[in-house]
């Protein structure tokens, strides 16, 4: 009875970690790839070390809600893994495929050490249980090797291409990063992205 | 979600009037404050256990293995706790009495003890503002008479005891306390927490003020202030009840208050007080009675010694001729037990 | 390559729909623009700025949104363009000046962007600023989609100079802060020489009537061009069973809920994009079309109202049902989701639509319960406004008189949560706290014998805490004033205001020192540093005590988000590990669980606090908590 010719991708995390760049610079590109491209971002307070997400959704013709409906996502790029989860239980569905960072981040609660951090096994089990498929990455660190952990959400994009889950030029990407970056930063990004991509395939 | 400990501070010590401000719940965690005659919770903390609730003098208290703990089960009465010697004293130093609240016994005993070495360091009552107590430790026996007048607003004696005892620079400590800081002193004696256990074991001696109640400091400052004028006040006592008030020192000679006019003044947690003697003390010292009158029984002092340390130190005061002794009246122990019983049996 | 300002007319563009807005502002020939900062519009004016001395423009943070509308206007009373852009809540600001300029009319180009924020997302209300186009008789644009949000801007300008009235059009969080698909119209290339023509002056009096006669026949008039709008249209079957009517972002969701469910052959959309005044003749020709309809609009039951107010009476739309928030089928109040229609369409056409089997919601509602702790916001590590609640906090519990704290909102409007310490106790509009306590001062003489606190931040004072304290100091006010000035507008992304000697272009201009507005008031303020913990505890307290009248309080300290970028730590914070008795110590976590900063966190497995090196901005307040003094500084 459903019908559905879009893709629906939701990058989650927490706010700082640049999920809003990793979203605009899918968008981008699909644009070029001639999809009508729809992102959705939550904002507000939240910011503040709350947990963020972004809407993509790509469609043939028309532009569609930039607020996925219930249980209709397709692949979600978890920045950080509770908030992968947390994502699974409004928009999951037996056939979504989930690509996780695996360094946690932790709540204001359980800095505090009122709450605990789920363990971290049973968090991606979960994942792996709920979904159809699921990646694991350890993108921070990655990011940390090559001297900064604000590239792990471009690590993940890399990620996201290995898995072909998504129809990603990778030559139009590398002119989007060439437009988005400044030009000091451009190679730098472009390995942070082939260092996920080979993150991924290394392993399978 | 149960009460946490606090929360049962709280509700039934301090919502209820029963808090003195000893300050036992102060200086053990950050939570609680004290400030300007007040407890005050500042944070909320969810600990079901804390010590803060065992130690108060305001929570119940198994004051039987306390005297078990302290004394010689021989010498406990019930009037007036445990008692190996009852005697009139004064200090032997003309200085320390002009000084000193009445006999000047205290200073005497806590002088020696820092010069004898059976404490590095006491803690004493001095003033942070008129009428307000401060707390303050002191190591030199030289300062002891800028601490040696009555206060008659309770001061926050236990937590400068917390304070002082948690750090390592200080191995022996005696304290001035009221009756009610000599029992939050003695509660830690039972506590299972590792800190107090610590902290109590630095605890070498104990003397006690006799104590019939304190005042509020906002309400007394008040009262006073439309008597005399805050700023006039030398000093104060209260002379025995017969007399039914409050003298006040000024530049200009006394003033007299009527106790009448400082009754709604009185902490209100002393209404709930048993002990007069500060019991669980190694010596209890007070104003004297005499047949002579006020006039002359105001430079003595009745003091009841408790413990083997609090005799070791008034026969070392003796022979060192520090203290002159006065043969105590027939009856003198027996008004006293009266009167401490009477405190008892009001509140029952 | 900034998009906004691409001459490549034709080229699809992702923007933001506040980027769209911009665009459409630059491919109208747009002179000036002017706002005040706050989400979810700020977006607009930031996109400008960035280009605005490349353009030839003007860009301005204004210091309020009546001053940045009434900015906006002088261009279009001098025949030049003018756009104005603010939240909803700026639109109550600006509304004085808005429903008098209605009447007295425009010459240039005037677009009023309002943003509303459904669901409050990042406000502190809901409100549907449709309404002051109907109260104002003005002609309101909806754009549904981002083509839409460049488009109808360009429109909007080409209304206002043809009919000499100010448009407005209404965007909502979820166009406004969503991305899509833009296709660029050419860059205007129009030289107008503006002139203020004495002989038509703006004035209403002396008898407003008689230009509010003009102004009903401008919006006649509109009415009639409405007919005609590209912005409305049907689709759909001829005679649909039911007829989704909506504006907005409720487009989207209509769309998605019709195709999700497959019901397009049972579904028409009737999409109006001129909402105000309606097009009438056009409606009525579709309507008929059903006998059940359906209204999708985010905010108030606006177009519902209106529509069945046109309907009402007439014996074609007798038997029509018409459902939405009068009704309750959808919820009046918060945010639409393409949930909510989805559900709705299902319930009126009895079909189903189960995306997953009811084991799987379950099994994935039972793993996000229980693990999934929420992420609360706070205040960033190194905030200023955390030592500042802190102080406030232990000042009142001192002081004993249960003070209280009347504020706004900010960052520091987080004080009202966990993050703050639950501290705020009022937070209305910008300055309000300032201005109940104008009054609330004055309680003394009725018995209130509770010390009063105002909050404030560096932004708002400007923006609308100035009256207020003017006031307060005429009538002997009795309170304290807290400005706490971090020398930022942090909560909307740090645009400039009359104090930080810069403005929204980057130019070097004249700052205005909030000490020197106090002392010009006549109120002497005193400067403390709120990271001094004890001083600033010490220093609130004697003001709340030491005397009658207003006083002033300025808590100053640099906003750690800015200063972090400028300037390496001061302090280099660590633990002492020998020091910090962890679980033994007996204050419970006191310094993570308490003061609550991120840069200060609770080791699980060493169970001792923990300074984290990558957040911790070294702003050393955390020093001055621990009662054994185990968080130690060194100068770096």
């Amino acid at each position: 009875m459903e019908t559905k010719n879009e893709i629906n991708v939701i990058i989650a995390g927490v706010g700082g970690q640049g999920n809003v760049l990793a979203s605009q610079i899918l968008g981008q590109l699909f644009v070029e790839q001639g999809y009508k491209v729809t992102i959705g971002e939550t904002y507000g307070v939240s910011q503040r070390g709350g947990s963020v997400m972004s809407h993509l959704r790509l469609s043939g013709n028309e532009q569609v809600s930039p607020i996925i409906p219930k249980g209709l996502g397709d692949l979600i790029v978890a920045l950080e893994p509770m908030e992968g989860l947390r994502i699974l239980g409004q928009f999951g569905n037996p056939d979504v495929q989930v690509i996780v960072n695996t360094r946690t981040l932790m709540p204001m609660s359980v800095m505090a050490g009122e709450t605990q951090y789920p363990d971290i096994n049973s968090v991606l089990q979960l994942i792996q249980t709920n979904s159809k498929s699921m990646w694991t990455v350890d993108a921070t660190q990655i990011a940390l090797d090559m001297g900064n952990s604000i590239l792990s959400n471009i690590i993940m994009l890399g990620a996201v291409a290995a898995t072909n889950i998504l129809p990603i030029d990778q030559d139009k990407l590398f002119n989007v990063f060439a437009r988005t970056f400044p030009p000091k930063y451009v190679e730098l990004n472009r390995k942070a992205f082939e260092n996920g991509m080979e993150s991924l395939s290394s392993r399978t | 979600m149960k009460n946490s400990a606090k929360d049962n501070l709280k509700q039934q010590v301090i919502d209820q009037q029963k808090c003195t401000q000893c300050g036992a719940c102060v200086n053990i965690c950050p939570y609680t404050e004290y400030y300007e005659d007040r407890i005050i919770p500042l944070y909320h903390c969810d600990l079901q256990e804390g010590s803060c609730y065992d130690i108060c003098p305001g929570t119940p208290t198994d004051f039987k293995a306390l005297q078990s703990l302290m004394f010689d089960k021989q010498d406990i009465t019930s009037e007036i706790g445990s008692v190996k010697e009852f005697c009139i004293t004064r200090s032997s130093d003309q200085d320390i009495r002009i000084n000193a609240q009445h006999g000047g016994t205290v200073s005497t005993l806590i002088s020696l003890a820092l010069s004898e070495g059976v404490i590095d360091a006491a803690v004493l009552a001095g003033e942070q503002d008129v009428l307000l107590p401060k707390q303050t430790a002191v190591t030199d026996s030289s300062r002891i008479l800028e601490f040696a007048k009555s206060k008659f607003v309770v001061s926050p004696t236990v937590a400068e005891f917390n304070a002082l005892a948690s750090k390592n620079e200080v191995q022996k400590i005696g304290v001035v306390a009221t009756p009610c800081q000599a029992l939050a002193l003695a509660k830690m004696r039972l506590s299972n927490d590792p800190r107090i256990q610590a902290n109590i074991k630095k605890l070498k001696l104990v003397i006690g003020l006799f104590c019939g109640w304190t005042f509020s400091w906002e309400a007394l400052k008040k009262v006073i202030d439309e008597h005399v004028g805050l700023k006039n006040v030398l000093g104060m006592d209260i002379p025995p009840s017969k007399y039914h008030n409050l003298k006040v020192f000024t530049p200009t000679g006394e003033t007299d208050i009527s106790l009448d006019d400082l009754m709604p003044c009185i902490n209100p947690a002393c209404n709930s007080c048993i002990d007069m003697t500060a019991e669980f003390s190694d010596i209890s010292v007070g104003s004297a009675r005499l047949k002579e009158g006020w006039e002359t029984a105001k430079s003595w002092n009745h003091t009841l010694v408790r413990t083997i340390a609090g005799e070791k130190l008034i026969q070392t005061a003796k022979s060192h001729g520090l203290l002159e002794f006065k043969d105590v009246p027939e009856g003198n122990l027996e008004k006293l037990k009266r009167a401490a019983l009477n405190k008892k049996e009001n509140l029952e | 390559m900034n998009m906004i300002v691409s001459n490549k007319t034709g080229e699809t563009a992702l923007f933001m729909g506040n980027e769209a807005i911009a665009r459409g502002a630059l491919e109208a020939g747009v002179s000036i623009c002017a706002a005040y900062p706050g989400n979810p519009s700020s977006d607009i004016i930031k996109a400008l700025a960035e280009v605005g001395p490349e353009m030839g423009i003007h860009v301005e943070w204004s210091v309020n949104e009546k001053v940045a509308l009434e900015v906006a206007a002088s261009a279009a009373m001098t025949g030049l363009r003018g756009l104005a852009a603010m939240k909803q809540n700026g639109l109550n600001v600006a509304s004085d000046f808005l429903l008098n300029l209605n009447l007295s009319g425009i010459r240039g180009g005037l677009v009023l962007v309002v943003c509303d924020d459904p669901g409050g997302i990042s406000s502190t209300n809901e409100q549907d600023s449709r309404l002051f186009a109907k109260m104002g008789e003005l002609p309101l644009f909806e754009p549904s989609t981002f083509q839409e949000a460049k488009d109808m801007v360009v429109e909007a300008f080409e209304l206002s100079e043809k009919l000499e009235l100010p448009c407005l059009v209404r965007s909502v969080t979820r166009l406004s802060h969503a991305r899509g698909n833009v296709e660029l119209g050419s860059l205007s290339t129009n030289e107008v020489k503006p002139f203020f023509d004495r002989s038509k002056p703006f004035i209403n009096i002396p008898s407003p009537t008689n230009a509010h006669k003009g102004l009903r026949q401008k919006f006649s008039k509109c009415r009639e061009i409405f007919e005609n709008s590209p912005y409305n249209y049907y689709s759909g079957p001829e005679n649909p069973e039911l007829m989704l009517v909506t504006s907005g972002a409720g487009l989207f969701y209509s769309q998605d809920a019709v195709r999700c469910l497959d019901v397009s052959k049972r579904t028409g959309i009737l999409k109006v994009g001129t909402t105000s005044p309606l097009p009438e003749q056009f409606l009525s020709k579709h309507l008929i079309k059903t006998q059940t309809i359906i209204f999708v609009e985010d905010g108030g039951p606006f177009l519902e109202g209106n529509i069945r107010e046109l309907c009402a009476g007439r014996p074609e739309f007798s038997n029509t049902k018409f459902l939405g928030k009068l009704t309750e089928d959808l919820p009046p109040v918060g945010e639409l989701t393409p949930d909510l229609i989805i559900d709705l369409l299902c319930k009126k056409l009895d079909i189903e639509f189960i995306p997953r089997s009811a084991e799987y919601s379950e099994a994935v509602k039972a793993a996000v319960q229980n693990n999934t702790p929420e992420r609360g916001s706070g205040f960033c590590a190194g905030c200023p406004h955390r030592a500042t609640y802190w102080a406030i906090k232990k000042a009142l519990i001192r002081d004993g008189r249960d003070g209280f704290v009347l504020g706004d909102i900010g960052c520091y409007g987080m004080g009202a949560g966990p993050a703050g310490y639950q501290q705020m106790n009022t937070m209305q509009a910008m300055g309000s706290g300032v201005g109940i306590a104008s009054g609330m001062g004055l309680l003394e003489q009725f018995g209130l014998d509770q010390p009063v606190i105002a909050v404030c931040g560096d932004s708002t004072f400007y923006h609308g805490a100035i009256p207020a304290l003017l006031n307060a100091n005429q009538h002997g006010s009795n309170f304290l004033l807290l400005i706490l000035d971090n020398d930022a507008t942090a909560m909307t992304g740090f645009q400039p205001h009359p104090g930080l000697g810069k403005d929204a272009m980057g130019r070097q201009v004249p700052s205005v020192k909030i000490a020197d507005i106090c002392r010009a008031i006549g109120l002497e303020p005193e400067i403390q540093d709120p990271y001094d913990l004890d001083t600033t505890i010490k220093t609130i307290i004697r003001l709340l005590r030491e005397k009658q009248g207003a006083k002033v309080l300025i808590l100053k300290r640099e906003c750690a988000l800015v200063a972090v970028k400028s300037k390496a730590p001061a302090f280099s914070i660590s633990v002492d590990a020998e020091k910090c008795l962890g679980d033994d110590c007996g204050c419970n976590r006191f310094c993570t669980r308490t003061f609550r900063c991120p840069g200060l966190i609770w080791d699980a497995e060493k169970k001792q606090a923990q300074i984290d090196q990558a957040v911790c901005t070294g702003c050393g307040v955390c020093t001055q908590i621990c009662q054994h003094q185990a968080i130690i500084s060194e100068a770096s």
